[in-house]
């Protein structure tokens, strides 16, 4: 059930990938075309998103990311009932405890993935944090950030090897 | 307390430990390369046990080492990590009786402790947490010592005599390590119990603040006898120890012979450096009352006019870390302009004060007023008798 959602989400995320690629390509690794142009071709949304080994996600456009943490994660917690997230104007630095989700019966750290500036908080997520439940891709995103250091992306996993890596391992 | 002469540690157990301590990664360590230890909190503060219990989260390396921290307090209520204690408990009732207010940095509801509590907090590596191995822990102590059965429920909640609740439980969840904690009824004074956490109609609300779950509870000791804390911690750390460390598996003397066995721990800033100032922290305004999720108090304040009539307003407080930011009247909407805000900004120097229920109490006795407390989304017809996780 878990991989059938998951594939559903990609598919829905595919077609806005198409656009961003492109944008990526020009804008923001103008260096790399034929790899993205590689990537595009072969998984063409798996290069968009990026994963912690953590279960946190990141996706990023222009100098800013989006943060938020994967399906499996929220699987993993259960029901949210509470998000503490990080102020709107505070400098985080990668690996960095930056908030707190609350499921039923735990507290889980959020990590930030990427140093930089904390630009918005998710206030939907903070008044109903289910949304990280019931869309966490979409709805359920905690945070955007201003990237201090674009070269930090390198060391996060893609969607594909995210997927090997959650099925290598008990986490 | 002669716990720990009975642990040897015996030389070949060592041998086969250290020839596991690698890099492998955590998955990888074989159950036979984990030791255990019992760790006994000799202080019953509660700020300085959840100061200890952090250092242990914080600084402890896990991978081969598994920790049962067993420790007690003095009277004391603790909410959770994203609770209202103004909510949860009777904080006015609590500072009258010298019951201290606690926030913990774990998730979960209020509990209120005194000496007739255990808790326990088990940590392992975070990809290692396994709640319902600690719960059974726990239950097979009570077997094995007391025939006692106890069972874990769908809430993972450990009850006896049909469902009621003899422990509640919480966990935080980081990296690289997690705990688990419960607390353990053994003999609680369940009349300071029930006055602290007393659920007054306090008109807060408009909160994100999680809420505790009111269930009746029952000390061991109505159960059998002869349970003290003293016997229960030692029954639970010679289970815990005898226990296999990644099943639920008995390993028998043997096996207890292989582990670091029980420690007496003095939570002091010699044993464990900067223990103090997280003490500090989880003793300051700041943490307890500070990190309270962003909330309302409503008065509905009556007042008569000329005709008689009685118009009422709603008076607001609006508390944010604690502070009380903004104080709002609104206005019938009979007496104010149809295009006009009903909301009225009310000046006064309670802004930015801390917040305590006399604020309110304060405000509407400046205005001079009548005030009634709204009944707002709080479950306040539930039973007071009980304890919260």
């Amino acid at each position: 059930m878990a991989r059938f959602v998951t594939q559903i989400t990609k598919l829905a995320v595919r077609t806005i990938c198409v656009q961003d690629s492109q944008f990526l390509a020009t804008a923001s690794r103008p260096a790399s075309i034929f790899k993205i142009r590689h990537i595009t071709t072969s998984q063409c949304v798996r290069a968009e998103r990026w994963y912690t080994d953590k279960h946190e996600w990141i996706t990023v456009e222009g100098n800013i990311g989006t943060v938020g943490i994967s399906h499996y994660a929220q699987d993993a917690l259960g029901d949210v009932v509470y998000a503490q997230l990080p102020d709107v104007g505070v400098t985080i630095s990668k690996n960095e405890e930056c908030g707190a989700l609350e499921s039923v019966k735990a507290a889980s750290e959020v990590i930030s993935p990427i140093s930089g500036k904390v630009l918005e908080k998710n206030e939907a997520v903070e008044s109903k944090p289910g949304l990280i439940n019931s869309s966490c891709y979409e709805d359920g995103w905690l945070f955007k950030i201003e990237l201090s250091n674009r070269e930090e992306i390198k060391t996060l996993m893609d969607e594909k090897s995210y997927d090997q890596y959650l099925k290598s391992d008990p986490h | 307390m002669a716990l720990i002469r009975n642990v040897q540690k015996v030389p070949t157990c060592w041998s086969i430990i250290n020839r596991f301590v690698s890099n492998e990664p955590i998955s990888k360590v074989p159950d036979d390369a984990i030791r255990k230890s019992v760790f006994i909190s000799q202080s019953t503060d509660i700020y300085r046990n959840l100061a200890l219990e952090d250092w242990f989260y914080k600084n402890s390396d896990l991978k081969n080492h598994h920790i049962l921290l067993l420790w007690r307090n003095d009277p004391c209520v603790v909410i959770g990590r994203h609770q209202n204690p103004w909510l949860e408990a009777n904080v006015t009732a609590a500072e009258a009786n010298s019951v201290a207010v606690a926030r913990r940095n774990s998730g979960g509801g209020t509990v209120y402790h005194d000496a007739g509590n255990l808790n326990l907090s088990f940590f392992t590596p975070k990809e290692r947490y396994n709640r319902r191995y600690n719960l059974d822990i726990i239950t097979r102590a009570l077997y094995r010592e007391w025939g006692l059965k106890a069972h874990v429920n769908e809430r993972e909640d450990i009850v006896v005599h049909g469902n009621f609740k003899i422990s509640g439980t919480a966990a935080k969840l980081g990296r690289p390590n997690a705990y688990h904690h419960c607390t353990l009824l053994v003999g609680v004074n369940k009349f300071a119990l029930s006055t602290t956490l007393e659920k007054k109609e306090s008109g807060i609300g408009f909160t994100n603040a999680t809420e505790s779950v009111r269930s009746p509870i029952k000390n061991l000791t109505e159960v059998n006898s002869h349970i003290s804390t003293d016997k229960l911690l030692t029954a639970v750390g010679w289970e815990y120890l005898r226990t296999k460390a990644l099943t639920i598996e008995d390993g028998g003397y043997g096996l207890i012979q292989c582990q670091k066995g029980f420690q007496m721990i003095n939570p002091t800033e010699d044993w464990f450096p900067s223990i103090d100032k997280l003490t500090e922290e989880f003793r300051s305004w700041d943490w307890t009352y500070g990190r309270t999720p962003k909330f309302s108090v409503v008065r509905i304040l009556q007042m008569p006019s000329r005709s008689g009539e009685v118009h009422q307003l709603n008076l607001t407080l609006e508390v944010c870390n604690g502070i009380v930011q903004q104080v709002k009247l609104s206005l019938p909407s009979g007496l104010v302009p149809k295009d006009f805000d009903k909301d009225a900004s009310v000046v006064t120097n309670l802004q930015g004060t801390r917040y305590t229920p006399e604020v309110a109490e304060q405000v509407v006795a400046a205005l001079g007023c009548k005030a009634i407390i709204p009944k707002l989304n709080q479950n306040v017809d539930k039973s007071n008798v009980a304890a919260n996780q």
